[in-house]
C-alpha cells in the first residue's frame, strides 16, 4: 500500500533538550493514525516537521513522496491542516472565510460547509472572532470538508471541545474517512475520541515512539493484570510494563497472555491473578505510567 | 488566487485604510485653510516672502503622517497573521510561499500608494489656487521622502511583525528606526532631491527582509 506521509530518521531539539532521536513512521493510504503520547513528547512539534514549519535538527519527512520543506501548491492542496484550538482568521465573518478559501481549491463543496453550519446557531454574517472554541472547530472543519483533500492533518481536534461537540466532530471524521482513499492523521489528548476512529496507534514516549501498532492489535492484546503479593518491588520489563503497589495489591500491564504472565511472576508468589480487558485510553497509561 | 489573498488583506485593513483616507482628508482641509488665512490676514506679499525667501512649507504639519499610519496599516496587516502563528495557514495555501509574501506585500504597497496618491493630487490641487505651479512642486518634492518614509516604514514593520523571535524583533526594530531616521532629516527644499535614489535603494532592499523573516518563521526560530 502506498506511503502517503513517510517520516526517516528524525531527530530533533529544542535547545539542549531531546524531543526526538531517528524517530521513524508511515502512514498508508486510506488509514486513519493517531499519535499519542503525554505533553511534552512533542506531538504538535511532529505535525509542524510534517507541514515544514520546523526544521528538524537532522531526518526527512514526505508527504506525497514531497519533502516536507518544499511542498509544491498542488501537494498543498491535497493536504487539509487543523492547526491546535481549532485556529482560523478570525477577522472573517462565516461568509467571507468560504469565499476566501473557494478561490483556491477547484474542487470545493460550498455545500459541505454550509449543510455542517446549519447545525450552528450563527448567522452567515457572524464573525468568528466572536465564537465560542465548539463554533470555531465546525468552522474550521468545515473548511476542511469543503476543500475535500486527501490527507487530512488534525493537531489535537478535541481541545477545548465540549463532549457534544467532540462526538459531532468524530462522526464527520469518520463520515469523512468512510468515503474512502482519504488519509488521517491526527493527534488528541482524548484518548476516548480515538478509539472510536484510529486504525492504528502511534504512542511517543519522551524521545522515541513507544509502540506503533493497529489500534484493534492494542485492544485486543494489551492487558493489565492484578494480583496479590508481598514483594516490595517488581521490576519492569519487557514483557511486565510499569508494575505498580497499591496496598497488598500490584497491577501490570503486559501483551503476554495470562498463563505466560503466571510463569513470569511465579518468583513473586502471587495470588489471585486477574486479567482485565482495557480501553485505549487505559491501555495508554498502561504503556506510557501515570506519571 | 491572488484576488482571493487581496480579498483577505482587504478585510483585514479596510478599517485602517478607511481612518487614514478620513485623517489625511481632515489635515489636508486643515492646511487649506490655514494657506487661506494665511493669505487674509498676512497678505499675499509676507506669505510670497515666508515661502520663496524663509523656504517655509505649509505641508510641514504632514511630515510623520505617511510613516504612522504605513506603520498602523503594516500592523493592522501582520499582527493578525502572527498571533497564534496564523501565518501557517496562509502559507498553507496552494501557492508558492513566496508568491504569497509578495502578493501580501503587493497588497499594501499599492494601498499606501494610492493614498499618497490620492493626498498628493489633493494638496497639488488645493494649494494650486493660492501659489504657482513651480512652488507647489517644489513643496510635493520636499514632502516626497516622507511618503517614501511611509513605504519603507510598511515593509519594516512586516518585517519585524513576521519576524518570529522577539530578540531579532527588538534587533529589527533598532535597525528600521536607524534606517528610517535617514527619510525624515530636515533639509532645505529640494536638497533631499539627490538622494532620493538611495531612499528608493533602501525601499527595494527593505522589500526582501520580509522573506527572511518568513523562511525563520517557516523553519521553526525560536
Amino acid at each position: 500500500m502506498e506511503n502517503i506521509i513517510a517520516c526517516e530518521n528524525i531527530t530533533h531539539y529544542y535547545g539542549s533538550r531531546l524531543i526526538y532521536e531517528n524517530l521513524n513512521f508511515e502512514v498508508k493510504k486510506g488509514k486513519i493514525l493517531g499519535l499519542l503520547g503525554k505533553n511534552g513528547t512533542g506531538k504538535t512539534t511532529i505535525i509542524n516537521i510534517l507541514n515544514g514549519y520546523l526544521k528538524p535538527r537532522s531526518g526527512e519527512c514526505r508527504i506525497f513522496q514531497e519533502k516536507m520543506q518544499n511542498l509544491s501548491p498542488a501537494t498543498k492542496a491535497s493536504i487539509g491542516l487543523l492547526l491546535e484550538g481549532h485556529i482560523q482568521h478570525t477577522f472573517f465573518n462565516v461568509r467571507q472565510i468560504e469565499k476566501f478559501y473557494r478561490q483556491f481549491y477547484p474542487n470545493w463543496k460550498a455545500g459541505a460547509y454550509y449543510e455542517l453550519l446549519k447545525k450552528l446557531q450563527v448567522s452567515e454574517t457572524q464573525r468568528i472572532s466572536a465564537m465560542s472554541c465548539g463554533q470555531r472547530s465546525q468552522i474550521a472543519l468545515g473548511l476542511l470538508f469543503a476543500q475535500d483533500p486527501d490527507l487530512l492533518i488534525l493537531d489535537d481536534f478535541s481541545m477545548g471541545l465540549d463532549p457534544g461537540y467532540r462526538r459531532l466532530f468524530v462522526q464527520y471524521l469518520k463520515e469523512y474517512a468512510s468515503e474512502g482513499n482519504k488519509t488521517i492523521f491526527l493527534t488528541s489528548h482524548i484518548i476516548q475520541d480515538m478509539e472510536m476512529l484510529i486504525d492504528d496507534c502511534i504512542i511517543l514516549d519522551y524521545g522515541r515512539i513507544l509502540l506503533h501498532k493497529p489500534t484493534d492489535y492494542i485492544l485486543n492484546h494489551f492487558k493489565r493484570y492484578s494480583f496479590y503479593a508481598s514483594a516490595t518491588e517488581i521490576k519492569a520489563t519487557d514483557k511486565l510494563w510499569n508494575p505498580e503497589k497499591t496496598g497488598n495489591t500490584w497491577e501490570v500491564y503486559s501483551f503476554s497472555p495470562k498463563d505466560e504472565i503466571q510463569q513470569i511472576l511465579e518468583p513473586y508468589d502471587i495470588a489471585n491473578l486477574k486479567e482485565e480487558k482495557l480501553s485505549l485510553e487505559d491501555a495508554f497509561i498502561g504503556l506510557t505510567g501515570k506519571y | 488566487m491572488i484576488t482571493a489573498l487581496f480579498y483577505k488583506e482587504w478585510i483585514k485593513t479596510r478599517r485602517i485604510l478607511l481612518l487614514s483616507l478620513l485623517v489625511l482628508a481632515a489635515l489636508m482641509i486643515y492646511i487649506f485653510i490655514n494657506v487661506e488665512q494665511m493669505f487674509r490676514i498676512n497678505g499675499a506679499t509676507q506669505v510670497w516672502t515666508e515661502t520663496i525667501l524663509k523656504d517655509i512649507s505649509v505641508l510641514t504639519g504632514i511630515q510623520w503622517l505617511p510613516l504612522i499610519l504605513s506603520i498602523l496599516f503594516g500592523v493592522s496587516q501582520f499582527v493578525p497573521e502572527m498571533s497564534n502563528k496564523r501565518l501557517k495557514l496562509t502559507l498553507h495555501l496552494p501557492m508558492s510561499e513566496n508568491r504569497i509574501m509578495f502578493s501580501m506585500l503587493a497588497f499594501g504597497l499599492s494601498g499606501l500608494l494610492i493614498l499618497y496618491a490620492i493626498t498628493c493630487i489633493a494638496i497639488i490641487g488645493g494649494l494650486r489656487i493660492y501659489y504657482p505651479q513651480e512652488i507647489v512642486l517644489s513643496m510635493i518634492e520636499s514632502s516626497l521622502p516622507w511618503f517614501l518614509a511611509g513605504l519603507a516604514g510598511y515593509l519594516f514593520t512586516a518585517w519585524i511583525c513576521i519576524e518570529p523571535v522577539w530578540r531579532q524583533r527588538v534587533f529589527n526594530t533598532l535597525i528600521a528606526a536607524y534606517a528610517l531616521s535617514f527619510f525624515m532629516m530636515s533639509a532645505k527644499g529640494g536638497a533631499y532631491m539627490p538622494f532620493i535614489p538611495y531612499l528608493l535603494a533602501t525601499i527595494i532592499v527593505a522589500h526582501f527582509f520580509s522573506f527572511y523573516s518568513m523562511y525563520r518563521f517557516k523553519d521553526g526560530s525560536q
